[in-house]
């Protein structure tokens, strides 16, 4: 059955295959496909038995309601927060008077430009 | 008159010693390609981290009779750790400790992106294959398509080492050219309406799903792909480490002083495979060409499979993203971003394009595992 074997034959499990550039293209994409859909369905399902997922919900979606009637200050104790920020303002030679107020970034640039700068350098 | 004999003689034979007595045109162009590349580092910028060490280390492979993987020294020691596979999987462990899985995991249908820019690599094969290289020089110079300079070295030692430096120097400098080889295909692909789409907010990922997925994944490719186990676990057990919050020392280290240092002796070591003897051939030549093209080739599949998504989920995917399914990470995300952000400001595609980038990195692998398993 198997004759002679070429220079670009490929071998597989003892026998030769093809020579066929294209086949081997065709046979190594459907590989790497198969393995990544697996891979897709391996993420998805991970997700699906995750016990932790509800437990993290639940706490973003309680606080919604109840905290409409109160409307106005927030309630969080954000004291460390503060007193981290504080410290790095001071760092940078300034007092905590020169300090008017501290809330959250109103839009998402702050973290964009975080996220930009923490994938500069890198080296792959 | 025996004192000038015994200095003339002395002199002779400090000349024959030297490396000027064996040094040959070849020689000078390599170095002259040093000094380029050295430019395109110091001067353009273009990923100077990697770039600078291979120049120098092309100029320094250029000097005759150093001996270098001959007596043992630290040259011979760099060279042992490419020619054994040691520093690839080094880098992917500061890889995987670098990357954040997270988009990928919210998002895993992007993991097609990098399935799709994986046909890159299978053009080249084949066309490489046409043009008279054997199956395996062929796989070998496909993976160039995939820009992951540490498997493109390890497919190569494997397959094909005699070509290592070409297809080395050929895979870091299209992955260093990613900002000005990609765009131009990017918009050849799209069009304006595609380029402008802004995609959802990523679905937040818990801790669960960070740890499992590395370990599922090593586990997986592992049993199915053994020689790119290496590769997919130090990947893998880097990622752990950044995300386990636990080893956040082991994670430094990995993600800046390991993967430094080894980078300086992966470049390094792999620019001392630039002598004259070994590179200036007309294989190098077609190598660098087809190197180019599955590049390319990697970069519009990505795009036209982003269409294809774009199409199906009824607009919701920017193709642009498409492009970082070649798994230069995070080059060829942070491109998506540039080229989204030009077509339309305030457009932010850096977190929707890491999911195809890192599915890249394990497509790369997983092709090089497939056809290793093939060829070798």
């Amino acid at each position: 059955m198997s004759g002679p074997v070429e220079a670009n034959e490929v071998i597989l499990m003892g026998h030769p295959v093809t020579t066929n550039p294209f086949i081997i293209m065709l046979i190594n994409m459907t590989v790497v496909f198969a393995v990544l859909i697996g891979l897709s369905f391996m993420i998805c399902l991970i997700h699906v038995v995750d016990p932790t997922k509800k437990a993290e919900e639940k706490p973003t979606a309680a606080p919604t309601p109840a905290a409409a009637p109160v409307a106005a200050a927030p309630v969080a104790d954000n004291s460390v927060v503060i007193a981290v920020i504080s410290a790095a303002v001071a760092a940078y030679g300034y007092s905590a008077a020169n300090i008017i107020a501290i809330r959250p970034a109103g839009n998402a640039v702050w973290k964009n430009a975080g996220r930009m700068a923490g994938i500069q350098n890198s080296v792959n | 008159m025996e004192v000038f004999n015994a200095f003339i003689v002395s002199i002779a034979s400090v000349w024959n010693d030297s490396g000027f007595a064996a040094f040959t045109g070849g020689n000078a162009i390599m170095i002259i390609v040093g000094f380029v590349l050295l430019y395109l580092a110091f001067v353009k910028e273009f990923e100077p981290l990697l770039l600078a060490p291979i120049a120098f280390g092309c100029i320094m492979a250029n000097f005759p009779k150093t001996g270098f993987f001959e007596d043992p020294g630290v040259m011979l020691a760099i060279h042992y750790g490419i020619t054994n596979e040691i520093f690839p999987p080094l880098i992917f462990l500061g890889v995987g400790a670098m990357t954040d899985f997270g988009p990928l995991i919210a998002n895993p249908s992007t993991i097609l992106l990098g399935a799709a820019a994986q046909f890159g690599v299978f053009i080249s094969l084949a066309g490489a294959m046409m043009l008279g290289f054997d199956v395996k020089e062929a796989a070998a110079i496909g993976i160039i398509g995939g820009a992951d300079g540490p498997t493109a070295i390890y497919l190569t030692i494997k397959l094909a080492p005699h070509l290592l430096g070409a297809i080395a120097v050929a895979a870091y400098s299209y992955m260093s050219l990613v900002p000005l080889i990609q765009p131009p295909v990017m918009a050849l692909f799209t069009t304006q309406k595609e380029r402008e789409v802004v995609m959802e907010q990523l679905r937040p990922v818990t801790k669960f799903e960070r740890l499992v997925f590395p370990v599922v994944c090593t586990i997986v490719i592992s049993l199915l792909l053994p020689p790119v186990a290496s590769l997919i676990g130090m990947l893998m057990l880097g990622n752990l480490f950044r995300e386990s919050g636990v080893t956040d020392r082991l994670s430094d280290t990995a993600q800046n002083a390991l993967i430094n240092i080894v980078t300086i002796f992966l470049a390094l070591g792999t620019g001392m495979t630039m002598s004259a003897h070994d590179f200036l051939n007309v294989k190098t030549l077609l190598i660098i060409c087809l190197g180019l093209i599955a590049f390319i080739g990697g970069t519009a599949a990505g795009v036209i499979f982003g269409k294809i998504m774009y199409a199906v989920t009824g607009g919701k995917v920017n193709p642009l993203i498409g492009s970082a399914g070649v798994s230069a990470v995070p080059m060829a995300a942070r491109v998506s971003q540039i080229v989204g952000q030009k077509y339309k400001p305030g457009n932010f595609l850096l977190m929707h394009a890491m999911g195809p980038n890192v599915a890249g990195v394990i497509g790369t692998a997983v092709a090089a595992g497939t056809m290793l398993a093939m060829l070798s």
